[in-house]
């Protein structure tokens, strides 16, 4: 009979500290941070007047895919000005994503909830900022009171809108990022153990059947890469449509 | 005292020793067995059970260390791409566009100049081409008019020689016809007498040789 033991959740996000108060998730944290910087200052030391290659073309590659697909779609022109602060998040958050199939770290620091939170907590704090700066205190009537609708449903309608934009906002945005990470994670996790298992186990007729959740294994960290790349995005692209609508409310 | 606990799990029958009364006992497990080690613990102390390791962290609470390590390391990275890591880029980027965009631009202007240069170029092709269609003309038609001239004097010449020539023709024609008349008379003459034995009237030999003559001329 086989008997796989699967480890608790808690157990394959333990990490020991690399020193006091500094585990592995915080230095993926900082790694990312640190490769992001390094990909931009190589790209910004290269010759600019010539046909940008290497990592220049990659750094301008996501400049521009942060600002064509991203920033003008939400924003307008108009957006440019986040181009920086929306490209740090877009690069900062790929970059915690991906170590969650690179062999040996196998951990994305997104599938712990202290990164996404603060990251939604950051854009929670800019879009409401940005609001207060554009319209005033106009933004809260614009935010609670949307023009158009029938004064009875206000009472329905604002506290719905309270609720969505300033509750739930943040809530999506950190649950969404850490839960999909966690999943691939954990994912991830199930299918290496049912392959060791079946591989290493003592049958010998199991041997061929452990093929199948290498398979899978395989399959779920070439998708992982996909997802990695899709979270990061809608973060990014959903931070954008809520500056963006803070920012011009008639959009 | 010791106590045995005795369990029974997937990989066969477990036995712990226990020494009642806080006492440190036997067991199998120490701190190594443990996915962490317990701060201030080392790894080959014994524990009753794996229940004295460090349970981890929580799936869902956020730590502290992780969520000021991460925002500390975002809030830098955030802050370098807006003052310096993105402006330097942009920067070359937009320099970079603007010489495309004036190279691009000094070309159409060339491209137009060129097109410019053509044209007249071209025009000026029609006008010599055509220039040199009316002086082909023009010399095709002198040159027709000096031949047909040419040919008209050539034809005169010739008619004018061939008359002569037929003149000259005719006129020792008109002094030969006598000598051949009388030759062939004698010619004539001597045959009969040959053949005859006698001498033919002369004066009928060149009544006949003359006949012949006219006749043979006639026809």
């Amino acid at each position: 009979m086989l008997a796989l033991e699967f480890p608790p959740i808690n157990e394959i996000l333990r990490w020991q500290d690399v020193f006091p108060s500094f585990n592995k998730v915080a230095a993926i944290s900082v790694l990312a941070a640190l490769i992001a910087s390094v990909i931009f200052i190589i790209a910004g030391n290269a010759d600019g007047s010539k046909a940008p290659r290497g990592i220049r073309n990659f750094a301008e590659a996501i400049v521009e895919f942060v600002e064509n697909q991203i920033i003008l779609p939400t924003m307008g022109s108009s957006g440019r000005g986040w181009t920086p602060f929306l490209l740090s998040l877009f690069s900062f958050i790929y970059l915690c994503n991906v170590p969650g199939i690179i062999p040996i770290i196998q951990m994305p620091a997104t599938a712990r909830m202290a990164l996404p939170l603060f990251l939604s907590l950051l854009v929670w704090v800019v879009f409401i900022g940005v609001g207060f700066k554009h319209q005033g205190l106009g933004y809260l009537k614009n935010s609670l009171f949307p023009p158009g609708v029938p004064a009875p449903l206000y009472i329905l309608v604002t506290p719905i809108e309270f609720i969505s934009t300033f509750l739930v906002r943040p809530f999506s945005l950190t649950v969404r990022l850490f839960a999909n990470m966690l999943a691939g994670h954990i994912l991830l996790v199930t299918f290496a153990l049912l392959t060791k298992e079946l591989v290493q186990g003592d049958s010998v007729a199991l041997i061929p059947v452990g093929i199948l959740p290498f398979f899978m294994l395989v399959f779920l960290t070439a998708f992982e890469v996909l997802v990695a790349f899709l979270q990061a995005y809608i973060f990014t692209i959903l931070a954008a449509v809520y500056i963006g609508g803070a920012a011009h409310p008639e959009h | 005292m010791l106590r045995a606990v005795v369990t029974y799990g997937s990989e066969g029958p477990q036995v712990l020793l226990t020494a009642e009364g806080g006492e440190e006992g036997y067991s199998e497990y120490t701190f190594a067995d443990c996915a962490i080690i317990p701060d201030g613990e080392s790894p080959g102390t014994k524990i009753e059970s794996l229940e004295a390791c460090d349970e981890g962290p929580s799936p869902i609470m956020p730590e502290a260390k992780e969520f000021f390590w991460g925002s500390g390391a975002f809030v830098v990275f955030a802050l370098l791409m807006r003052f310096f890591l993105y402006p330097r880029l942009r920067r070359s980027m937009d320099a970079r566009d603007a010489s495309i965009r004036e190279a691009h631009e000094s070309a159409e202007a060339e491209r137009d100049a060129a097109r410019g240069e053509v044209s007249s170029y071209e025009t000026a092709l029609a006008e010599v081409r055509a220039e040199v269609a009316a002086r082909i003309d023009a010399a095709r038609s002198t040159v027709e008019q000096e031949r047909t001239a040419r040919l008209s004097e050539v034809n005169d010449a010739i008619a004018a020689r061939r008359a002569t020539a037929s003149a000259e023709v005719d006129a020792a024609h008109g002094a030969a016809r006598p000598q051949v008349g009388t030759a062939v008379a004698t010619v004539a003459s001597r045959a009969v007498e040959l053949a005859t034995g006698r001498a033919p009237d002369p004066n009928a030999v060149s009544r006949v040789v003359d006949e012949l003559m006219n006749t043979g001329v006639s026809q």
